[in-house]
């Protein structure tokens, strides 16, 4: 070694000796300001009452065990189904990754540490582990509630769903993560990404259609349904699944130096923004923060051109669709897969698993935000709302019409995701019939969320809360309760219809009420008074 | 201020500093740095000039390894930008201030300079503090500071390590008579130990002591030579132009006053 070259590596040593001390003194003031004593209590009160609630709810819904038949089909289709969730988890981090995601920095480490003359790899290391960390402990969680449902339902003990539906969790939010660590690293053209992305899914697919397991993917997937094994499978294949996961943990970890200053910076400003919009629950922000960070852009060119139109008529419905039509591929994709999602949970809720029922609502209400994405432009300038010839609330309504459109569509993927994976003629008479009014619904609790005034009570956080809660729990119910009353309702020999029917009049009112609200709410808050 | 000169894995024999060939950034259809060909040599001092929007800040990111070009090569001291040895000959004091929100300026100032290994720094930073007007204050979280206050604070941060390339862009920017006067001899003391200096700015002080002028315009290069022939074309403000007459070095006369 030369002498050049013993100053020069002890000198980074010195820097790395520096950024090692000062996160430890950044992490010693952090503890030594956390009452501990507070935090611990709030933590047991979460675990408690968090565990006693989810075994209580799943409890009472005492839903009925599968039958032989259905553990044979699990077993045939499980892994391969649960291989695509694992496949658009990796996809969803690749594209994160090309796009500088995931780590998020703070300003001063991209101006002080990243441009000091320090590896960056060794740098990046400690904020990537904490980020896979607090993943992979989200993922565990995940795991576990999933894991309690499904023990309820399926043969097999209860310690080992728990048990395998953490690992299963934990694992594949570890891959996502550092399939977007890899990607960007790696500096993987978006082409690329895309590319792997499909072959990813693909042969996730095929092992759906081929009832196989060969794909990494589809092996992660027979171990979160190890516990209904045949006797004679092996554990070989679960665990080549688990190997490479932690293949790529280890490649993402050990290829952090590439990451790009560019977007570290980019993500560094978002990144703080967005903590502050969700402190303030500003979701309207937090939609296009978010939509930032992931460089979400609407297209410059829309994917069809709308013929020229003169005069004032359907200029708002016009506008509207000249917005849907520039969505980026992404948003396309995502809302679709957000509908086939809400129609897979509808059917799964109609079998049996009662839960389900929360992810289709609450998966409706995530395309809602983006289907209501111009009433949100227009509370984006309320001065020019105010200044237009028409009332606000006349506005916003015309605008939900072509929203409404769009989610009937969503709700038109659902219907058709649900017949194709072998929805009884019940359930698709039941999903025409919530259809309209879940399409509205969903859309005025969109709108009631992105128009929330986060400041309004900054001084009364409880209604603050209340006002951030209340449009999730009225989707949850106008969109559930519906499809709840008409199982039942067939269970014991009823028109499931019949009880759709019967729920929506009430669905349709609260509908009515909520957008009766934002009109006033809008005409309150408008900055021009008439 | 003493600057140290640093040991650094071997680089190919060069006497500029830095050399930019064909330097080229574009933002989708926005040009934002046409081809561009560089060179500065140590000791030079060199104003950045142009008007807003005309590359500058776009630039010094990409010499200082924060953004890539599109196009073209830059090297710095023989190492291409944004590499290890790169980083260690370069200082950037950014247009916004940047610290972290829990250290105050003395543990800023020991940070840096132990990332980049700079010698004898305890003491460096103090004399910085002295002449930069905050010897008071180290032990204060900059984030609390003023706007000029953060710009002090910064531009400490910028001079505490050793470089031979240093990249300011607006340093001037907040900063009341007596720290610019105090910035223009750190400038001056830099450029005369051997460092190249580029300085973005639009006030006359840098011109009066720069060696050199480059001027962009939309990402072109306009202009490259002596400071007073850029006033002359128009790229920088004469020294007597009223409008700047609040923001140079010598008070302007009191409102109303004859």
């Amino acid at each position: 070694m030369s002498a050049d070259a013993a100053a020069w590596d002890a000198h980074e040593a010195s820097g790395l000796e520096a950024l090692r001390d000062l996160r430890a003194a950044r992490r010693r003031r952090y503890a030594e300001q956390i009452d501990w004593i507070e935090n611990l209590y709030r933590l047991y009160l979460g675990v408690i009452f968090g565990g006693w609630g989810l075994a209580l709810i799943s409890g009472a819904l005492a839903d009925v065990r599968v039958d032989r038949h259905a553990v044979e089909q699990i077993h045939r289709y499980g892994p391969a189904a649960l291989g695509m969730l694992v496949a658009l988890a990796v996809a969803g981090g690749l594209r994160s990754g090309a796009r500088g995601g995931p780590l998020v920095l703070e300003a001063a480490d991209v101006q002080h540490v990243l441009l000091s003359p320090v590896d960056r790899g060794a740098a990046l290391r400690g904020p990537a582990v904490r980020r896979l960390r607090t993943a992979g402990f989200v993922g565990v969680v995940a795991g576990l509630i999933v894991g309690n449902f499904a023990f309820r339902r399926l043969p097999g003990a209860p310690a080992q769903w728990l048990f395998f539906g953490a690992a299963f969790g934990g694992i594949v939010a570890e891959l996502g993560l550092a399939s977007a660590m890899i990607a960007s690293g790696r500096r993987i053209h978006r082409g690329a990404v895309l590319l792997l992305s499909v072959l990813i899914a693909g042969w996730s697919l095929a092992d759906l259609f081929g009832h196989r397991v060969t794909s990494p993917a589809s092996m992660l997937g027979a171990l979160a349904l190890w516990p209904v094994h045949h006797p004679g499978d092996s554990f070989a294949l679960p665990a080549v699944g688990v190997a490479v996961a932690a293949a790529a943990v280890g490649i993402a970890l050990t290829g952090l130096a590439g990451t790009s200053l560019e977007a570290a910076r980019r993500r560094a400003g978002l990144a703080a923004q967005l903590r502050f919009a969700v402190t303030t629950q500003d979701l309207r922000a937090v939609i296009l923060l978010r939509r930032q960070l992931a460089s979400e852009i609407p297209r410059s060119r829309p994917w069809l051109r709308l013929a020229p139109a003169e005069g004032p008529r359907r200029a708002v419905w016009r506008r509207d669709w000249q917005s849907f039509l520039r969505w980026p591929p992404v948003r396309v994709v995502r809302v679709c897969v957000l509908g086939a999602i809400a129609g897979l949970a509808l059917l799964g809720a109609w079998r049996g698993t009662t839960p389900l029922l929360v992810v289709a609502s609450l998966a409706l209400m995530v395309a809602a935000f983006d289907a209501v994405e111009p009433v949100g432009q227009e509370v984006d300038h309320p001065t020019r709302l105010s200044l237009l010839p028409v009332a606000a609330r006349d506005v916003i309504r015309r605008h939900l019409v072509a929203s409404v459109v769009v989610m009937s569509a969503v709700l038109l993927i659902a219907a058709v995701a649900a017949t194709a994976a072998g929805a009884p003629a019940q359930l698709v008479g039941v999903l025409i019939v919530i259809a309209l009014p879940a399409a509205i619904l969903s859309l005025c609790c969109a709108a009631l969320s992105v128009t929330n005034d986060p400041y309004a009570y900054a001084l009364a956080p409880q209604i603050g809360y209340v006002q951030s809660g209340l449009p999730v729990a009225l989707v949850i119910i106008g969109v559930d309760a519906p499809v709840f009353l008409a199982r039942e309702a067939a269970r014991h020999g009823s028109s499931p219809v019949g009880a759709a029917i019967g729920a929506e009049f009430v669905v349709l009112l609260i509908c009515w009420g909520v957008v009766a609200w934002l009109g006033h709410r809008l005409a309150k808050s408008s900055p021009v008074r008439s | 201020m003493t600057r140290t000169k640093r040991k650094r894995k071997p680089a190919p024999s060069e006497s500029a500093v830095l050399v930019t060939n064909g330097l080229r950034r574009e933002y989708g259809d926005l040009i934002a740095l046409a081809p561009l060909d560089l060179q500065i040599a140590p000791g030079e001092l060199v104003a950045l000039v142009g008007a807003n929007g005309a590359g500058k800040t776009t630039l010094l990111a990409i010499i200082a390894g924060l953004l890539e070009p599109s196009h073209g090569t830059i090297r710095v001291c023989g190492a291409p930008a944004g590499s290890l040895a790169a980083r260690a000959e370069t200082s950037y004091i950014p247009d916004t201030p940047i610290f972290y929100q829990d250290l105050s300026l003395g543990e800023h100032l020991e940070y840096v300079a132990r990332l980049h290994a700079a010698p004898d720094w305890p003491r460096h930073a103090a004399s910085l503090l002295e002449q930069l007007g905050l010897a008071q204050w180290g032990d204060k979280l900059p984030t609390q500071f003023s706007r000029g206050m953060r710009q002090k604070a910064s531009l400490a941060l910028g001079f505490i390590r050793p470089f031979s390339l240093l990249l300011a862009d607006e340093p001037f920017d907040g900063l009341d008579p007596a720290s610019r006067g105090a910035l223009v001899e750190m400038l001056r003391a830099a450029a005369a130990s051997g460092a190249a200096v580029i300085v973005s700015t639009h006030r006359t002080e840098v011109a009066d002591i720069s060696s050199r002028c480059i001027a962009l315009h939309d990402g072109e290069l306009v202009y490259d030579g002596p400071p007073d022939q850029a006033v002359v074309a128009g790229h920088l403000p004469p020294r007597d132009d009223p409008l700047l007459g609040a923001e140079v070095g010598e008070p302007g006369p009191a409102p109303g006053a004859r």
